[in-house]
């Protein structure tokens, strides 16, 4: 049991140590420097941080699992993909937030960038950890880092009062989880994933299936509030519309797949073993899931019909997305070979994760730019884009048609899968509910490409484009574009990879 | 067994810290209110760690790391309400409503 601490292979923490070490330096720089020097360097150093850390975990692949730091820290494959997508969507974030640098946006810059790294390590740690403890460090490095990026323009209202509902959600968030996590370690006397596990089963039979379900439905509060899914999703759109644009896609993006790998352990690793077998999870846990995915996708859909302003409504459109993605996670155990059907499940959920980051900060960029040149995210600013920029519109057009899920988008495929896969499961009104929502959100979907080609421009100024927001923007058409034509690709790798 | 009395203390707890989060007006004590509600998980923590199922140290750890971890949500928050303060000059929380949809 005992290891020395020079034993562990300290080498697979290579990517964390990146970013933390990024997040110091630059913090040290940032307060040695004067006042008024030049802090561009600072952004293109965390670029530069993020990208390499990205390679690292790109050559971790293909390994075996390593355990660390007495079994609390875990990378394999799961935790891989998952950094690789936290990582991936940081780029995109900090490749529109250079661009951004002369506005207004952002004031303080070095603050700004390293809150996104150490919001980022903090998510990394989430989704590699194998213990309660670390579980939670990680949540709260990203949740205190997200806090503070959301309230970065302190001099606006709106920014500060988003900040300020969205500690007071996220701090109550935690203390559920928290709580959660107090019964499961009061339940099996110990905060390591595996040995959790196992013990849950015994004390499941031994009349403590009550104290069970009581820590995960704790636990699933919290998780619903941190992933912006129904029924505790009320913080979403309102810090959504205050926040910075660039930490609002940080918050669509980054901190819902971290929640989503989250979730994804905690039931995975934690409570599937124990509750599978007497058929407990097919009779309690699935349909809990199940409630909380469809709640999501109607309140989501239904209540971004009557949204006018931009970023409020993408706030619920995510909500939608959100309980989209909890539909895999509801049924992955359904079928009686869960072992050989989960690949094919957590195939859907990452394929689904990697369009949504792709598509999300795709449009979050054009609405950027829309933002900068009107100071407005009304969708009546999006007025007559095709006339003042063709290639805008219609990179938003693709955006658009992707989240709404209309064919040969990478969006279509995501949530063409994840039917499928509920299809096979034979799960027919989930199925059903998943289609009329999706055409319900086609409606507002719509609207935004309706205010771009068929109203009059206000003005017919060129609007120009920051190089940095180009970039993210070409990124996410190709991708989305690419994904949508060859979707084999990335699904064939995230099903060869080893998910136990 | 007397694990009861602490796991009944803590849920009382969370429920008063609860109640004080949704129906609190004055911000400072709706963060006093969330330190009631994690401070309740502790009290879990620790009586677990004596009288659980399982009992050991593990519990005591765990409640160590959260208090370090709270602290610092509570820090964030205060700043926070204090940059808000500055913004509106109230800390009643039914003034704070200019974002809307």
């Amino acid at each position: 049991m005992e290891t020395n601490w020079l034993d562990y292979d300290w080498s697979v923490m290579l990517p964390e140590a990146t970013i933390a070490a990024a997040v110091l330096l630059l913090l040290v720089i940032d307060m040695l420097m004067k006042k008024e020097q030049d802090r561009r360097f600072i952004g293109l150093l965390s670029l530069f941080a993020v990208l390499a850390a990205g390679v690292a975990v790109a050559f971790g692949f293909g390994k075996e699992q390593t355990l660390i730091l007495d079994g609390s820290y875990l990378v394999d494959d799961f935790s891989l993909v998952f950094k690789l997508l936290i990582l991936g969507g940081t780029t995109l974030i900090l490749l529109s937030a250079l661009s951004q640098e002369k506005s207004k946006e952002i004031d303080y810059k070095g603050e700004f960038y390293y809150l996104l790294l150490a919001a980022t390590l903090g998510g990394m740690v989430m989704v590699s950890s194998a213990d309660l403890i670390t579980l939670f460090v990680g949540l709260e490095i990203l949740s205190i880092a997200s806090y503070i990026l959301v309230g970065m323009r302190k001099k606006r209202l709106e920014s500060v009062e988003a900040a300020w509902k969205y500690v007071v959600m996220g701090s109550v968030a935690t203390a559920f989880i928290l709580y959660g996590m107090s019964f499961l370690y009061g339940l099996t006397g110990s905060t390591n994933l595996d040995v959790v596990a196992e013990r849950i089963f015994e004390v499941t039979r031994g009349g403590y299936d009550s104290f069970v379900y009581l820590s995960l439905l704790l636990m699933l509060v919290g998780f619903t509030f941190k992933a912006a899914s129904a029924p505790f999703h009320m913080w979403a759109p309102d810090v959504y519309q205050g926040a910075p644009t660039p930490v609002t896609t940080f918050l669509a993006v980054v901190s819902k797949t971290a929640a989503i790998a989250f979730i994804l352990r905690i039931l995975r690793n934690a409570y599937l073993p124990g509750l599978w077998s007497m058929g407990e999870w097919q009779d309690v846990v699935s349909k809990i899931l199940i409630a909380i995915a469809v709640a999501s996708m109607i309140i989501g859909n239904v209540v971004a019909l009557r949204q006018t302003n931009t970023k409020r409504l993408l706030a619920y459109s995510s909500i939608a997305h959100a309980g989209y993605l909890l539909v895999p996670l509801a049924l992955f155990a359904s079928i009686p070979q869960f072992i050989v059907g989960n690949d094919v499940f957590f195939g859907s959920i990452v394929y689904y994760l990697l369009a949504y980051m792709l598509m999300t900060t795709g449009a979050f960029a054009v609405l950027t730019i829309i933002e900068r040149d009107r100071q407005d995210t009304d969708i009546r600013a999006f007025a007559g884009l095709y006339r003042r920029s063709p290639w805008l519109a219609i990179a938003m057009s693709i955006f658009l048609i992707s989240l709404a899920g209309i064919p040969i988008t990478a969006g279509f495929f995501g949530k063409f899968y994840i039917l499928l896969n509920a299809i096979i499961v034979r799960n027919l009104w989930v199925a059903g509910i998943m289609m009329v929502t999706t055409v319900i959100s086609y409606y507002y979907y719509f609207g935004i490409i309706r205010q771009m080609f068929f109203r009059p421009p206000t003005e017919s100024k060129k609007i120009s484009i920051p190089l940095g927001l180009a970039i993210v923007i070409v990124i996410g058409v190709i991708g989305t574009i690419g994904l949508g034509i060859m979707p084999k690709w990335v699904i064939e790798f995230v099903e060869g990879l080893s998910w136990y | 067994m007397p694990v009861t009395s602490y796991l009944v203390l803590a849920a009382i707890l969370f429920c008063i810290g609860l109640y004080g989060v949704l129906t609190k007006r004055n911000a400072v004590i709706v963060l006093l209110s969330i330190e009631l509600m994690l401070s309740a998980a502790n009290i879990n923590f620790v009586a677990f760690s004596k009288y659980g199922l399982y009992a050991n140290v593990t519990g005591q750890v765990f409640s160590l790391f959260s208090i370090a971890v709270t602290a610092a949500e509570a820090a964030v928050g205060l700043a926070i309400l204090i940059a808000l303060y500055r913004r509106r000059g109230t800390v009643e929380m039914d003034q704070f409503h200019s974002l809307k949809g």
